[in-house]
């Protein structure tokens, strides 16, 4: 086995342990409320925003890579699944 | 679990916290994401006029990317659009801060630590050091680094290239008016920074300056705009790669199955002898060309696996 820098690393201090302690538990809040923002308070605006771009792919057509374009039949439109909307995971 | 989804998070209205951690005394910081594991982390810290380090190494790789004032490293002078590369084990010179400064400081293996030393480490894969201003000298290329790619109006500069994972840090910059009518999505994980600018994507809306995401793979972003344009230090943990589509509603592991999918299209044969038994390695098959590449950090932390030492 190769030997790297990072395998010699002493142990983790009580100082280290303790701030990540802090910021493990601080982040966890903030994942949390992005979360709650993200997958519950601004869905209704999201469907508008994916309605809106259902309608731009088969009108103006979705980028396949750089700027070849492809317009989408209706035919081949997704349709909404039963489940819930989530985008923060 | 490794570092969790944040995205978006504006971090301008977020006050600094003291860094009373050895090496960073009289800076202050905040977490923009942080792996609950190893503790490898990115954080934005404020140097206060009058900071001032020894020379000394980290065990971690690290990275740095200067978004206002200057430091005085070593010999050299950092200024806004510096970025560096210090690989774990390498020596960076004293630093003084004269002024002030704000830096993205990215530890890739662990959480941020300090030793005082004026020389590397023995096993510090120094070559991989990297010091350059990446506003003044390095040129703006076309976004279709990888294809499929994304549209015209999203530039690239190359920062940083890992050749074992292909993992890569960069500037990118949004034209104004840009637009592009994809939803993507990556093997890899994703993070940036807003410099300046702001922009919008479907899932999470407008990104302003000092927004922040961390996002691990095959999760849903775009389509994108960009009204008046944007600059962003962005990184992947390995290669870049374009799963574009058009279905709002999948979740990453559908988005991972069709991925699964390409492989089992494109490359039929490695896509056979991997899921074959008997050929379902664990610890990676070996590479004739990179023999030592399972106890790459960084490919063991893609992996799960531990990278230094335990809590």
């Amino acid at each position: 086995m190769a030997k790297r820098v990072q395998d010699q690393k002493p142990a983790r201090p009580a100082d280290a342990k303790a701030w990540l302690k802090e910021n493990i538990a601080e982040q966890k809040k903030r994942h949390a409320a992005i979360q709650k923002e993200m997958n519950e308070d601004i869905a209704a605006q999201r469907e508008k925003w994916y309605a809106e771009f259902l309608q731009t792919i088969q009108t103006k057509g979705f980028n396949v890579t750089g700027d070849v374009r492809r317009v989408i039949k209706p035919s081949e439109v997704p349709k909404k699944p039963k489940r819930p909307d989530k985008v923060v995971f | 679990m490794a570092r969790p989804h944040i995205e978006p998070y504006v971090e301008l209205d977020t006050p600094y916290k003291k860094f009373d951690v050895k090496g960073f005394k009289g800076s202050s910081y905040k977490v923009l994401s942080l792996d609950t594991d190893t503790g490898a982390c990115t954080l934005k810290v404020r140097f206060d006029g009058g900071y001032k380090r020894k020379p000394g190494l980290s065990y971690s790789d690290m990275e740095i990317f200067v978004l206002n004032g200057k430091l005085k490293v070593g010999k050299q002078t950092w200024v806004e659009g510096h970025y560096a590369f210090v690989p774990a084990g390498t020596a960076l010179g004293a630093i003084e801060v004269p002024q002030g400064a704000e830096a993205i400081v990215m530890f890739n293996d662990s959480e941020p630590g300090f030793v005082e030393s004026g020389r590397d480490h023995p096993l510090t894969l120094s070559e991989a050091y990297t010091s350059v201003n990446s506003y003044e000298d390095r040129p703006w290329g076309p976004g279709n680094l990888v294809s499929p790619s994304v549209a015209s109006g999203c530039m690239i500069k190359v920062l940083h290239y890992d050749p074992i994972t292909e993992a890569l840090s960069f500037l990118y910059c949004m034209t104004p008016q840009f637009s592009q009518d994809n939803i993507s999505y990556h093997d890899s994980a994703e993070e940036s920074y807003h410099i300046w600018g702001t922009s919008w994507m479907m899932q999470f809306g407008e990104l302003p300056t000092g927004g922040y995401f961390w996002r691990p793979p095959y999760i849903n972003h775009g389509a994108f705009k960009c009204k008046y344009g944007t600059i962003a230090f962005g990184r992947t943990d390995s290669v870049l790669f374009n799963y574009f589509h058009f279905n709002p509603w999948t979740n990453p592991d559908e988005n991972k199955r069709r991925a699964a999918a390409f492989l089992y299209r494109k490359r039929p044969q490695l896509y056979n002898w991997v899921e074959s038994d008997g050929h379902n390695h664990p610890h990676g098959p070996p590479d004739f060309e990179n023999p030592d590449y399972v106890d790459d950090p960084q490919v063991r932390m893609l992996h799960g696996k531990q990278v230094g030492s335990k809590r």
